[in-house]
């Protein structure tokens, strides 16, 4: 029978620790930039410049149709081929942000496209310019729908994080599995690694949940 | 630019294609056979069968894929089998657990946005819990899932890029093997995402038509059908 070993997971609990903070701020920046490319990603593809949106479009149908892994070996080998030489850190950030943004650009298009187009005539029609029409009118009601599958995509940042070790990034993954790989402790740091994950992506889960509660317009039942 | 390196070892490049599909039609038939029998668990109404289905799709959609690819391959399989399974066994069983777990939340969807009056139908037909399901709900709820399922699939088939960290001689780690003796990544990893692509953006765009096409439509066309038959 299998012996469990407790002690083992108490004394390696430093190197876990420091391979959470790793995953979280490597999460966190990652989300937020991705965010930021969501919305420019949408708004650049609601501009009717032909070459732009063909551009974009292409982006990313290309981003997402093909695994983050190898995403990340491109950005990882190939940025230093343009001169750009980054700490593998930097290049798990930029891939997941580019991944991860293509994909909540996606969710914001559903989100743009369920707004009734009224909204958008009856602010053109107040005198709003097309940014204050995105900012003021569209995008508060687009941002109270997509909620619930922002918050997935956030979750989904969180679990494709843990690909940045195969860059050699030192992350909680990467802790987890040395452990297991090292020291033969399969089980221990299984069992830590699926607890440890299942709270960070627990407390995205409760956080979108109560954002939505919070934001929810009363008496209009959202969903695209 | 060393585009020759692929020409050169085309055939060993198409072997490990050839791998990566049958992994994914594998994990496809599997996860799609687990994901039906705990979509339709998550949804009965025993208390304790749908909590257990529930608590089993939580914990699978909260973990990373790579977690259960790792783990199985080196913790479960030899602990149950005695031995080391085979890298494209675990993987396949990886993909299969972790991919269920979503087609069982997209079943449930479909199950959950099945009319009533259906159900009620059926019942009053005199057609027991069984031949429900078989007959009446999962056809009209299966054909209101295919784009979200066949998302879920491109989703798996670029998973299975994954396989190739414990080993597995797929399309990714037979990419690896080539650039890890020449030294030129770059080409070797732009014609694999390419090809992924081309295998994925085919599937997303037939998703894309599907959702275009409502199954009432389709329905009709098969009841005219039937009309001019009979």
């Amino acid at each position: 029978m299998y012996e469990f070993d407790i002690k083992y997971i108490i004394e390696s609990f430093p190197y876990i620790v420091k391979g959470i903070g790793l995953t979280i701020f490597i999460s966190v920046i990652s989300s937020i930039l991705a965010f930021t490319i969501a919305l420019t990603i949408a708004f650049l593809r609601r501009t009717n410049v032909k070459p732009v949106t063909l551009l974009i479009g292409l982006f990313v149908e290309l981003t997402r149709n093909t695994p983050l892994l190898i995403q990340l070996y491109i950005y990882y080998k190939g940025l230093p081929n343009i001169g750009l030489n980054l700490s593998p850190i930097a290049c798990g950030i930029i891939s997941l942000s580019l991944y991860t943004g293509v994909f909540i650009s996606e969710v914001l298009r559903a989100g743009l496209n369920s707004i009734a187009h009224e909204q958008y005539q009856a602010a053109r029609g107040l005198g709003l310019s097309d940014i204050q029409t995105f900012r003021l009118v569209t995008f508060p009601q687009a941002l109270r729908i997509i909620i619930p599958p922002l918050g997935s995509q956030f979750i989904n940042l969180i679990k494709n994080s843990s690909l940045v070790s195969f860059i050699a990034v030192t992350d909680l993954f990467y802790v987890i599995y040395k452990g297991a790989v090292d020291d033969f402790m399969f089980f221990e740091m299984f069992i830590t690694g699926a607890i440890i994950y299942m709270a960070l992506t627990g407390i995205v889960a409760f956080f979108t949940n109560l954002i939505e509660q919070k934001l929810k317009i009363p008496g209009k039942a959202g969903s695209i | 630019m060393y585009w020759k390196d692929i020409f050169e070892n085309f055939d060993f490049l198409m072997s490990g294609l050839a791998v990566t599909l049958q992994l994914a039609s594998l994990a496809i038939i599997g996860s799609l056979i687990c994901g039906i029998v705990f979509g339709v668990l998550r949804h009965s109404k025993i208390p304790v069968i749908s909590f257990l289905a529930g608590a089993y799709i939580e914990f699978t959609r909260s973990i990373p894929l790579i977690l259960f690819i790792v783990f199985i391959h080196f913790g479960f399989m030899p602990l149950i089998l005695d031995e080391p399974s085979s890298f494209f066994q675990s993987a396949c069983i990886a993909l299969i657990v972790f991919t269920s777990a979503y087609v069982a939340e997209i079943v449930r969807g479909g199950l959950n946005s099945i009319d009533k009056g259906h159900i009620d139908a059926a019942k009053s037909l005199g057609l027991n819990w069984f031949d429900r399901m078989i007959h009446v709900i999962l056809p009209i709820a299966l054909t209101r899932m295919t784009p979200a399922l066949v998302s879920q699939f491109i989703s798996l088939i670029k998973d299975t890029s994954l396989a190739s960290t414990i080993g597995l001689i797929e399309f990714t780690r037979s990419g690896e093997i080539i650039y890890e003796r020449t030294y030129h990544e770059l080409e070797i990893l732009v014609f694999i995402a390419l090809t992924y692509f081309t295998i994925c953006g085919s599937l997303s765009a037939l998703s894309k038509k599907l959702e275009s096409k409502p199954y009432i439509n389709r329905d009709s066309e098969k009841l005219k059908r039937l009309k001019e038959l009979a």
